[in-house]
């Protein structure tokens, strides 16, 4: 039975006169990997802050059953979060961030943190401040690793980074950190880099929720046909909520369509989350302006 | 609870140990070389200001040391021993005015503030232990230095009296009471809590502005200015005047003395019976509101 994590019901948060968060409801269950994906000002960010109790809103929040705002210094011993990148004390060397965070913090485990770190190139006598931006991600990552929380909040964790720390960083937060009941947040512009470990998606735009589902039922929901040459009149003809050319071929979303029937035309596979989400962002403007 | 403070005061020592541990040792080391070149006649220190030499003692203050009562003798070097910490307190007293305006600037600064606040440690706890840290700790890192240069003080007059057939070495010594370490202390916590204002108002101009030091000093000049025009009084700036000063030299200090001389652990208490003891603790604590609220609510990561 999957407990709720996070209860959110007309979430709004507004700075001067516009609203960064314009009525969010949701609930988000233990074991979920959810990917907050949205332009630049959709307001993912703000609701993450919301999450930590780092900023008032209005409306009901409760996340692991508290107010974040009022019971944020309990809540974050079952919370931890990544909000930035390079955020650890520069002054600091590794060893001195550990016994600070094993001093204030009761569920972080430091030889579990410790074993982490032995995998990696980062010594423990050494300052933060030479170590390289993605040995410091890496070393943020460890210590979070080692804290055995119900909740992890990712806000860009790894903007800035090459490639490889970005691979690294994913493969080990699922490999080595998600155990099937801890449930993680993630916000980031890299989609691509992170769709295939997320369990459901959050669209998000102008602080609104465009679409919320699991990835399973979205691969479902929609399917992409690249028809071949003879089939493209054949495929617009069963109205697909968008289209567009790829490579110089055509390519076309559809919405609750027989699979079967669109295996005829040409070559059917579930989207790409971000194709996804231009194309829901695509819709939604079309029906806004109509 | 004990141990995340143990966890806290351990960082900020660690944060600010040329503050408050190397800079205090090198002027300690460096008075203990001057006093003993001194006493062995190595140099002389002769300014306009300071005037120190082996000469100083001459046939009649020899004569005075050895007629002087028990209490005379002991009165007068323990207010030298005192003044002989000033310059480890005068440094002290500089790193303590850059701690509080930079404790809460440098964090916003370099974005570590999103670090910290990512852990289960509340404001309200944070404050607490930097100001624990600075009215409590700070005095106990900077005694051990303060006992060595006393140490080498006496030591160094002691070895010169007897090789100059003065006093026997042991004279010095029966004046050196290992108790004033406990009156050093005292003081020293006294002298912090009033001077809590001052911190606090450091520390709130380092969680609210981007430039601390005018955020700290404009709003106080402004006040002083506009209190000079409006009411034609300067109360403001005689408290904060005497808020920077020693709390046994304060107008509102009950007892007054009319030489130089320490004042012992009985008259730190008569601090606590003062009412602008209590008002400085009451606008710390309404400053500390500030600090608290304004840390938790202030995103401006940009400070100069």
């Amino acid at each position: 039975m999957s407990e709720i994590i996070i209860k959110a019901e007309s979430i709004k948060k507004n700075y001067d006169a516009s609203y960064a968060l314009d009525g969010i409801d949701i609930e988000v269950l233990s074991g979920q990997i959810l990917g907050l994906i949205g332009p630049n000002g959709a307001g993912k960010s703000t609701f993450l802050q919301s999450i930590l109790g780092l900023i008032k809103t209005e409306g009901n929040l409760e996340v692991l059953g508290m107010d974040p705002r009022r019971d944020r210094h309990q809540l974050l011993k079952e919370v931890c979060s990544i909000t930035d990148v390079a955020v650890l004390p520069k002054w600091m060397t590794v060893d001195q961030v550990l016994q600070y965070v094993d001093g204030v913090h009761p569920k972080f485990d430091i030889k579990k943190c410790l074993s982490i770190l032995s995998k990696t190139d980062i010594k423990r006598s050494s300052k933060i401040k030479i170590l390289s931006r993605g040995l410091v991600v890496q070393l943020h990552l460890s210590i979070v690793m080692a804290i055995d929380a119900k909740l992890l909040v990712l806000d860009e964790p790894t903007l800035g980074l090459d490639l490889i720390y970005r691979k690294e960083f994913y493969s080990q937060l699922i490999e080595d950190y998600y155990d099937g009941d801890r449930t993680i947040l993630i916000s980031t512009h890299q989609v691509e880099e992170i769709e295939g470990v997320l369990s459901d998606a959050l669209f998000m735009n102008q602080g609104r929720v465009v679409m919320y589902d699991s990835i399973e039922s979205i691969n479902k929901k929609f399917l992409e046909l690249r028809p071949n040459n003879d089939s493209i009149e054949k495929g617009r003809s069963l109205k697909p909520i968008h289209q567009r050319i790829e490579l110089g071929r055509e390519v076309l979303l559809f919405e609750d369509t027989d699979e079967e029937k669109l295996s005829e035309l040409g070559e059917v596979r579930p989207p790409f989350i971000a194709d996804l989400f231009m194309a829901i962002m695509d819709k939604t403007k079309r029906g806004t302006d109509s | 609870m004990t141990t995340i403070f143990f966890a806290m005061l351990r960082r900020e020592v660690q944060e600010h140990k040329v503050a408050f541990i190397y800079a205090p040792f090198i002027v300690t080391i460096v008075l203990c070389f001057v006093i003993a070149s001194v006493y062995f006649g190595i140099t002389d220190i002769q300014t306009a200001e300071f005037n120190f030499s082996t000469e100083i003692y001459d046939e009649d203050y020899q004569e005075g040391m050895l007629q002087a009562s028990p209490e005379a003798k002991a009165r007068v070097i323990r207010a030298g021993l005192t003044v002989l910490a000033l310059p480890v307190l005068i440094t002290v007293g500089f790193g303590i005015l850059a701690y509080n305006l930079s404790t809460f600037a440098d964090e916003r600064k370099d974005r570590s503030l999103i670090f910290w606040r990512s852990l289960p440690v509340s404001d309200l706890t944070t404050v607490i232990s930097k100001l624990l840290f600075v009215i409590l700790a700070v005095p106990l890192m900077i005694l051990p230095n303060i006992i060595l240069l006393q140490f080498v003080a006496v030591m160094s007059a002691s070895i010169y009296f007897v090789s100059n057939d003065i006093v026997s070495f042991g004279y010095l010594w029966n004046s050196y009471f290992i108790t004033d370490w406990f009156r050093i202390i005292f003081s020293l916590w006294a002298q912090a809590l009033w001077t809590l204002p001052i911190f606090t108002w450091l520390m709130f101009a380092g969680t609210y502005s981007r430039k601390p030091v005018l955020g700290a000093v404009v709003p106080l000049v402004a006040t002083v200015v506009l209190e000079g025009i409006i009411f034609k009084t300067n109360s403001i700036f005689e408290f904060i005047i005497e808020r920077i000063g020693f709390w046994s030299r304060s107008e509102s200090f009950p007892k007054k003395y009319e030489e130089v001389r320490v004042v012992d652990v009985p008259d730190i208490f008569l601090l606590f019976s003062t009412p602008e003891f209590w008002i400085g603790i009451i606008i710390s604590a309404l400053l500390v509101v500030g600090i608290v609220y304004t840390r938790s609510t202030n995103n401006d990561y940009t400070v100069e």
